[in-house]
């Protein structure tokens, strides 16, 4: 039986602006706004987005066992997973990784924030948040922890670029209090009201807001938690403040376009029910040093270690912006003509472009005189053979051949990582 | 996306139910695709387009628009020699979004049989057919 769709609590304020709709998931998001997906994508780089995310799910972990129940079932190591010294997870800190089966094959990935020492919030995909919390059930053998499944019980909106930060200066109460000490993976407030978090960080309205330095996007931003009967009004304040800065209202067509452009995978796409090895994402795991072996024991890295699963997931950028399609599918060939894989995405990031041998964004300090790109295509393959930095790939689908370059990283000058203080000036 | 009473759907042109547009200009024949396939595909960021002098059977695929979404096969909705095609897309696509009865025209071909315009539809069937 097909399962009735979902809209998000703004899915009457985006066909309202016309947006062009389509289901993703289980709900029926907007793919792109009359403004259309290029200005959209653009603007992320130039001023700033605002996305409806509330199709995501959250969890809630509680108890004073939900930190051991994570280290069990999650990939990262949360005693030893912050910054380069490998502190442990603290107060006000997020990390990403993902959740394994026993076989090392991805259920989900997920961003695990710390909210209190016995609980933490995790932020799944769309329609995951029942698979998540019954893996966590499963799992909970004797230990003293609630777990609840919060899907369509929040509210989220992602505000990115890099004027991002002077439109929340114009919402928040406390803005010089909310952005002392915000580095990237790191959050303020709550939206829960019952939470004593939630005075932390308030907009001017009193709402409460959890307050994120997080993004899908590779740009500086914010994603923000809102409880639902607020949302829609949140929005809206936003909307209004964004108005002077630019701010443009996004779909998911440059929200893909600019995950793919910042090498950032797409749950069931790029990872899934393979192996999570061989990838751009091994930060995602607890390695120790060497990446000899993990930290810590985990559902899965018992069969990460043994197995003896040799493909491999790399990005790749095209020479132009022509695409192929995966549901073709798309296949990956070598120089000789051999088959040596499939494509897991392909779009086209409309930011950058290549000259001489060198990718360069419309933002890129050192870029060339006159820099007007049309757009590359970049996204991942999924090869049986090694390939390394440089080389090149034919990829087809039915239409059309296009020859890519395998590469480490994509969009250059991505901001996501830079101090929140830079931006406000 | 437009409602389809909002669509700009010329009066003077004949539809094809693969949407493109024909317009008869003295023997010659314009071709290009209309405002709903156009509002449908999104921003249109590269059209692929034939070889003046190649010649295609009506249905025959003549080219491709790519839209940030997906890659769209053209259809000819009259078979024809291709006379002249719409190089200025090369640089700028986006005509097709913008203007797509003028400056987003494709093709303009010298069609092998004019009245196979006769099976096209009038703005009135179009509408109906796009009403389902």
């Amino acid at each position: 039986m097909e399962k009735e769709v979902k809209m998000t609590l703004l899915h009457g304020w985006h066909v309202d602006r016309g947006a062009n709709m389509a289901q993703f998931g289980e709900y029926d998001m907007p793919l792109w706004y009359p403004t259309g997906t290029k200005s959209e994508h653009l603007s992320v780089l130039t001023n700033a987005g605002i996305f409806d995310t509330s199709h995501m799910a959250v969890v809630i972990v509680e108890g004073s066992d939900s930190l051991d129940l994570l280290s069990h079932c999650f990939s990262k190591n949360l005693d030893a997973c912050i910054g380069k010294q490998q502190n442990p997870l603290t107060l006000g800190k997020s990390v990403y990784g993902v959740f394994l089966n026993d076989a090392g094959d991805v259920i989900d990935d997920a961003i695990v924030f710390q909210i209190d020492e016995a609980l933490h919030m995790l932020v799944v995909n769309a329609g995951m948040g029942g698979a998540i919390s019954a893996q966590l059930l499963a799992n909970v053998d004797r230990r003293s922890v609630n777990i609840a499944d919060l899907t369509d019980r929040v509210g989220k909106l992602d505000v990115q670029g890099p004027l991002a930060a002077k439109i929340l200066i114009k919402v928040l109460k406390n803005p010089e209090a909310v952005f002392d000490k915000l580095p990237y993976f790191s959050f303020k407030g709550h939206f829960d009201s019952n939470s004593s978090a939630a005075e932390t960080v308030l907009l001017d309205d009193d709402t409460p807001i959890l307050l994120s330095r997080t993004g899908y996007t590779g740009e500086f931003g914010f994603e923000i938690f809102v409880e639902p009967d607020q949302f829609t009004r949140t929005w809206d304040t936003f909307i209004e403040a964004g108005e002077e800065f630019g701010l443009m209202a996004c779909g998911l067509a440059a929200r893909d376009s600019l995950r793919a452009g910042a090498v950032l995978p797409l749950s069931h796409q790029d990872i899934g029910p393979w192996p999570f090895l061989s990838n751009p994402w091994p930060f995602a795991l607890a390695y120790n040093a060497d990446y000899s072996g993990f930290t810590k024991q985990f559902i899965g890295s018992e069969a990460l270690l043994k197995t003896d699963y040799c493909e491999y997931t790399l990005p790749f950028a095209g020479y132009d912006l022509r695409k192929v399609s995966i549901n073709d599918p798309a296949i990956v060939t070598d120089d000789a003509g051999n088959q040596i894989g499939k494509v897991l995405t392909c779009a086209t990031d409309m930011a950058i472009g290549r000259h001489k041998d060198r990718i360069y964004s419309i933002v890129s300090p050192d870029k060339p005189e006159n820099f007007n790109p049309r757009g590359l295509c970049c996204g991942f393959v999924k090869t049986t053979v090694r390939l390394s930095r440089g080389q090149t790939v034919t990829l087809s689908d039915n239409r059309r051949k296009i020859k890519v370059e395998i590469v480490n990283d994509i969009r250059p000058n991505r901001t996501a990582r830079l101090a929140l203080s830079r931006f406000l000036n | 996306m437009k409602e389809i009473d909002e669509l700009n759907l010329p009066d003077n042109l004949r539809y094809a139910k693969d949407h493109e547009w024909t317009r008869l200009e003295g023997d010659k024949v314009k071709i290009g695709i209309d405002d709903y396939a156009q509002d449908q595909l999104g921003d249109i960021v590269f059209v692929e387009l034939p070889e003046v002098g190649a010649t295609f059977a009506k249905g025959e695929e003549f080219g491709t628009v790519e839209s940030v979404k997906a890659v769209s096969e053209l259809f000819m909705p009259v078979g024809g020699e291709i006379l002249a095609i719409n190089t200025a897309l090369e640089e700028t696509p986006e005509h097709v979004n913008n203007s797509p009865y003028e400056d987003g025209w494709m093709i303009e071909i010298k069609p092998s049989d004019v009245a196979e315009m006769d099976a096209l539809m009038d703005k009135e069937a179009y509408i109906k057919m796009l009403k389902g």
